[in-house]
């Protein structure tokens, strides 16, 4: 046999070593596959959107946990994606997570696609009077008080969520600038800010999230509310742009945006969380995120000058409600464990260690523990008493804080003509409604 | 006795057509995976347009109104026209630094190679790693250009934070991500350009301006042409980056129809109508990239 006879391409070397491929690729993809381990304990797998407002649950309770008998997988995402992931989890029925650790506005879209369990029926009792009411109705779809979207007009309102760490917001302030305690006004946050920044103190009184759509609504928010805004009427029509809402907006994206950091229309979290932290400015309004970092000092420049209280008024200091709300796909894969893991999570001890672990609980009982872990917890249980609403209950909240968001962000840059934004967000609001059946 | 056997089996077989099936048999996995990636998504991606959503299932077929409905979308419209913009300023920049380059690399001088193998880094590196670094660059708190400017005395650097500078931060970014790839396609294009022309030329006296004018543009053109068609699809479909570095913003000045796509699909869980807006860009892209093969097919004919 010659050399080019040996080396020759035949229909049979092919075949051999197309066979050969497929067996290495098959053994390779064998070695690649997860190898079942040993049970370790009755197993969860929790997805979450990354929120520092869940630090001591993951360092607390997550171990306390594993002594409970529970294996717990805890799956991180950025907020931004989390939504999309888990809704086409749940509604593939891909059985990818146990529980979902939901933004509480998410509640009406996974509830209207009855893509998660009833809780209540499996045992957990929604009624018990230790909950802190406004969370716990956040975990009922439909609503069981106000208005309710069309197709849901007579269905029995269900658990499916239960409320996991309860967030709200709150306001943060430098003390060495409010010197007499917590201002109680938004004029008062203006005025004694500017002097906080004459004094070389401060570099701005307020700081806020600027960014187009959910994080410029949510910082509008409160002050919206505390102007004595209201959102949509009984028949979901927008009111937004009433004429306390057009005062708070223009109150928004002109004194505010005056008095912080000239790239706020720019600033999320991130930015938010570091001007404060930071030392720069001199209050803001915000969820437990940042606030839990304020007496660390190796995540704060101003450790022991940062005070909280409850948000300012202007008519009513009410603050927004955003909890971490916990349910159960249809399509968990340890459905068991995972509501056994939540009647042990929601327990009133349990909850009293997440309140000394410094988490914000849900149950009454956990906020009058003696040491809580945290000195926002007190205040936030002060908030709650003056006021905290959650975003209307409708599967298209995140649509509507798209076209407001954007409004809003528009006049921002423009640093005026809040009530005129507001204006075009509510016909845009009223004709996405109209377009999705609403009326 | 055996042989013979087989040999009548085989007979037998080619008979029945076996000869005749077997080339279109051994096609069958290729074409059967063909028809699942490929024709089944886009099958299914035109029919979902076709449809009504509501909370993640479909409620009605609609026939072609979500079509109709993009075009009084004045939401979708924006988009189109930020991308349309986008793509257009992106792509022109692209080509004309991409070949600018090309030219200057086509020569031989210590250095070279590495110089070409540096060119070439940006468009390797991930998009979401790409879109981070230029938002280090950009942000006004403690960004570069911000960093740079209060020590030259200056102030903060806005860039995020306005709807034009923000836009232009944008196509920026993108040029310096995939100005690369132009150049790569040109200079190979020029390297395989003939030499006689030119050396005749040189001989005629000819100058580097006339050489480029006559000679290189024209043969150039039809490389240049696939280039920017190639350049142009991609860059309509651009997403990784605006999500990453603007969401969108500020107000909707970079949203590009990807990102308006994407949130529709998933965010605001109209899958339908995000089906018919995708359709509908695909044909714009094909409409484009069609026109573009024909206008090269006329440039090679003339």
């Amino acid at each position: 046999m010659t050399q080019s006879s040996r080396s020759r391409l035949t229909r049979r070397s092919v075949l051999k070593g197309g066979l050969g491929l497929a067996l290495a690729t098959t053994a390779l993809t064998a070695i690649g596959l997860p190898v079942p381990a040993r049970a370790a304990g009755k197993k969860v797998i929790i997805g979450a959107f990354a929120d520092g407002g869940l630090t001591p649950f993951k360092q607390k309770i997550i171990p306390l946990a594993k002594d409970a008998g529970f294996d717990i997988e805890f799956l991180e995402d950025e907020y931004g994606v989390t939504l999309e992931k888990w809704f086409a989890d749940a509604k593939n029925s891909a059985g990818q997570y146990d529980l979902y650790l939901l933004d509480d506005p998410w509640v009406p879209q996974f509830g209207a696609a009855n893509v998660l369990e009833d809780l209540g029926a499996a045992g957990i009792d929604g009624s018990d009077k230790d909950w802190i009411g406004s969370m716990i109705d956040m975990g009922y779809w439909p609503p069981q008080k106000g208005a309710r979207v069309k197709g849901f007009e007579t269905a029995t309102p269900t658990l499916i969520c239960v409320p996991f760490v309860g967030d709200l917001q709150t306001l943060t302030y430098r003390n060495d600038v409010y010197t007499s305690g917590a201002p109680k006004t938004w004029d008062e946050v203006i005025a004694k800010g500017k002097e906080g920044v004459a004094a070389g103190k401060i570099k701005y009184p307020v700081v806020f999230r600027g960014v187009s759509g959910n994080p410029i609504v949510t910082s509008w928010y409160p002050v919206f509310l505390s102007f004595g805004g209201s959102f949509f009427d009984d028949k979901w029509n927008p009111i937004f742009n009433s004429a306390e809402g057009k005062a708070s907006a223009d109150f928004f994206v002109g004194t505010m945006k005056q008095n912080a950091p000239s790239g706020v229309v720019e600033f999320d979290s991130d930015q938010e969380g570091a001007a404060i932290l930071g030392g720069d400015a001199g209050a803001i309004i915000q969820y437990s995120g940042n606030a839990l970092k304020a007496d660390d000092p190796t995540q704060t420049k101003v450790a022991g000058k940062l005070d909280f209280g409850v948000v300012p008024k202007q008519t009513s200091a009410i603050a927004q409600m955003g909890i971490f709300i916990a349910g159960i796909p249809k399509s968990a894969p340890n459905k068991a464990n995972s509501v056994e893991f939540l009647k042990w999570y929601v327990s009133a001890d349990i909850q009293a260690k997440l309140s000394e672990a410094g988490s914000i609980p849900v149950k009454r009982s956990a906020f009058g523990i003696a040491k809580p872990g945290n000195r926002l917890i007190p205040v936030a249980l002060q908030q709650l008493d003056a006021g905290a609403l959650p975003r209307p209950r409708t599967p298209d909240w995140a649509k509507v804080e798209e076209l407001l968001g954007i409004e809003l962000n528009k006049a921002l840059q423009a640093g005026s003509g809040g009530g005129a934004a507001l204006d075009n967000a509510a016909k845009q609001v009223k004709d996405y409604l109209s377009s999705v059946g609403y009326y | 006795m055996a042989k013979g056997g087989t040999q009548s089996r085989k007979y037998r077989l080619q008979g029945a057509g076996l000869d005749l099936a077997l080339p279109y048999l051994m096609l069958a996995p290729g074409l059967l995976i063909v028809l699942g990636v490929l024709v089944y998504p886009l099958w299914d991606g035109l029919r979902a347009s076709t449809e009504a959503y509501r909370y993640g299932s479909v409620v009605a077929n609609v026939g072609m109104q979500n079509y109709i409905k993009l075009w009084s979308d004045p939401q979708f419209l924006n988009a189109l026209w930020v991308t349309v913009k986008f793509v257009a300023l992106s792509v022109t920049f692209e080509a004309i630094l991409g070949f600018a380059l090309a030219l200057f690399c086509l020569r031989e001088f210590r250095g070279i190679r590495l110089l070409r193998t540096i060119l070439i880094i940006p468009m390797v590196i991930t998009p979401v790693v790409v879109a981070i670094v230029f938002r280090l660059i950009y942000a006004s708190d403690a960004g570069m250009l911000t960093a740079i400017s209060e020590w030259m005395g200056g102030g903060q650097v806005q860039i995020l934070g306005s709807p034009v500078k923000a836009f232009f931060g944008l196509v920026v970014l993108d040029v310096w991500e995939w100005t690369p790839l132009m150049f790569l396609i040109l200079l190979a294009g020029l390297q395989s350009l003939p030499h006689e022309p030119f050396e005749a030329a040189r001989v005629d006296g000819a100058g580097n301006w006339r050489v480029f004018a006559d000679l290189t543009f024209p043969m150039m053109r039809p490389v240049l042409a696939i280039a920017i068609v190639l350049r142009t699809i991609d860059a309509f479909g651009t997403f990784d980056q605006v999500f990453v570095l603007t969401r969108g913003g500020p107000g909707e000045a970079t949203r590009l129809v990807s990102i308006y796509g994407y949130d529709t699909a998933f965010k605001f869980q109209q899958t339908g109508y995000a089906a018919a807006l995708f359709v509908t860009i695909g044909l714009v892209v094909l409409a484009l990239a069609f026109s573009a093969v024909r206008l090269l097919r006329r440039v090679d004919a003339s």
